[in-house]
């Protein structure tokens, strides 16, 4: 545990002082939205709930691809991971404070992308954000247990950031689908029991992936 | 993995082809609904069987391979992923020329074709990595883990597609019932052609594992022969 | 019958597809033969020039 928040101090204190990570998502997800706007061309108010949705859940791929970039690169890039992995710490806690750090830049990311969406899509903030943010969360953390364990190959590759979203993206398929759909239902005005069922499709996807990366991270890491 | 083996089940293939071919095309009975155009079924669902049976042959050889390490099973995961991936594509194909006909539309998104193609897509994903990755030595474990994590997602890919198509208005009229096999004979055309199709993919297997064994020797000699030198430059 | 085409489409697509991949792995293994069979041929010469040079030592040494 102490290794798990040591290394989650050390990643997030590196980001508050340079903070470049968190800026780039947010700016990533400002542009995301305005672009849907002019693809779209929404009329604005709760009856574009499902292009908000989607909007959103794009804004959310592309933060998470560069953020789990971000989290694992940056240790690579002057040869930190090699101490990380010299440390006691093992391979498993090393993933879990990579996947968190992950996870919180992309929750970031999309507690500014909502903000914006309410602004461009006319919305309002009320109970139908909160109903979203358990939503958001659990894609959130789905995004950040499977691109954290794929990026640890892609950063090994070459041309490896163009590999992570090819392999990310179909992996995330389900939640993807449970998410916008859900989302839709939220933005929409919907009680929480309208969409329990893609919650439960989210939260199995979760379950699967963190515990697939929790057992398979040890082999896609290392030195050898 | 003698040559033998290989070309006595390459003839098998072909005999068992010819039988199926045969079959389909003079003994079968024309479907009643569907017309002649039926006839596509007898190989488009073999080549769906054989394309999923190749992605689970990709993750237990991908576990295989991380519990004991010997390269015999990334050779094994590699050629199933690559034959699988030619036979799922064949499925999209020949789904897509029969929906045109029957469903008046190339694709619709019902929740069958959804699934397969992102199964497609995924295995796209991992043959990339495998030849994006090919001068890294990690590539096998790579190849391992994102065989098995794909091979995980596939349950939570149906529910998920299956639930999203069942909310959405089905605009087209689903597959259900559209091919009762009600003449025994259509039951028979159907078993041989998936004879002959399993009978195509271990043969196509084979081939591609034999080309990979062939490359794995290469490298070791290449190694050997590195070392030999060295031995005479040191005398 | 109007569909006929459909179905030819289908098989012509099917045995087009598997013969390619047949005839992309064949050229694949008589490549990788060749370039095995050159390196078992440079082994064997570097390890007679090393069975030599032991069995001269007088000439192989420097």
């Amino acid at each position: 545990m102490g290794a798990f928040a040591a290394i989650l101090r050390k990643d997030l204190r590196l980001e508050s002082r340079g903070g470049e990570s968190t800026i780039t998502l947010v700016a990533l997800s400002l542009l995301i939205l305005v672009v849907m706007v002019f693809a779209l061309n929404p009329a604005g108010g709760a009856g574009d709930a499902g292009t908000a949705a989607g909007a959103l859940w794009v804004a959310l791929i592309f933060s998470g691809t560069i953020g789990a970039t971000r989290v694992l690169t940056a240790e690579s890039a002057n040869g930190c991971l090699r101490a990380l992995l010299l440390s006691p710490a093992d391979r498993a806690t090393l993933y879990c404070a990579k996947m968190v750090a992950a996870f919180i830049f992309m929750t970031v990311a999309e507690a500014a992308a909502v903000v914006i969406m309410v602004l461009f899509f006319n919305m309002d903030f009320d109970i139908r954000l909160a109903r979203l943010a358990p939503v958001l969360a659990l894609g959130a953390l789905g995004f950040a247990a499977l691109a954290t364990l794929l990026a640890a190959i892609s950063g090994r590759v070459r041309a490896g950031d163009l590999l992570l979203p090819l392999l990310a993206v179909p992996l995330f398929v389900p939640a993807l689908i449970a998410g916008v759909k859900a989302s839709g239902s939220a933005l929409a005005g919907e009680p929480l029991s309208a969409f329990s069922e893609w919650l439960k499709i989210l939260i199995a996807f979760d379950v699967l992936f963190l515990s697939a990366g929790y057992l398979l991270f040890e082999h896609v890491i290392g030195e050898d | 993995m003698s040559r033998n083996t290989i070309n006595s089940l390459g003839l098998l293939t072909l005999v068992l082809m010819v039988a199926a071919l045969f079959m389909v095309f003079v003994y079968v009975p024309t479907e009643a609904v569907q017309g002649i155009v039926q006839r596509i079924f007898y190989f488009h669902v073999p080549c769906a069987w054989v394309a999923f049976a190749a992605f689970a042959l990709v993750a237990i050889s991908g576990i295989f391979y991380l519990w004991l390490g010997q390269q015999v099973w990334d050779d094994l995961g590699y050629a199933a992923a690559e034959s699988g991936m030619v036979f799922c594509t064949l499925v999209l194909v020949t789904g897509s020329i029969w929906a045109r006909p029957i469903w008046g539309a190339w694709w619709t998104w019902d929740s069958r074709l959804t699934t397969t193609l992102i199964l497609w897509l995924l295995y796209c994903g991992y043959l990339m990595l495998r030849a994006m990755a090919d001068d890294t030595p990690q590539v096998a474990r790579f190849a391992a883990v994102v065989g098995i994590v794909a091979a995980a997602d596939v349950p939570i890919i149906i529910v998920s597609v299956r639930l999203w198509r069942t909310i959405h208005p089905a605009v087209l009229v689903t597959r259900q019932g559209t091919h009762g096999l009600e003449d025994p004979r259509m039951v028979a055309t159907l078993l041989v052609s998936m004879a002959a199709f399993t009978a195509l993919f271990a043969w196509l297997l084979m081939l591609r594992f034999a080309t990979l064994r062939t490359r794995t020797r290469l490298s070791l000699l290449a190694r050997e022969l590195g070392r030999t030198r060295a031995a005479v430059g040191d005398l | 019958m109007e569909n006929l085409s459909y179905l030819f489409a289908a098989y012509t697509v099917i045995f087009a597809v598997i013969f390619l991949y047949v005839l992309f792995l064949w050229r694949r293994q008589a490549r990788l033969d060749a370039e095995l069979r050159s390196l078992e041929g440079g082994l064997r010469m570097v390890r007679e020039e090393l069975a030599e040079r032991e069995a001269s030592p007088s000439q192989a040494s420097r």
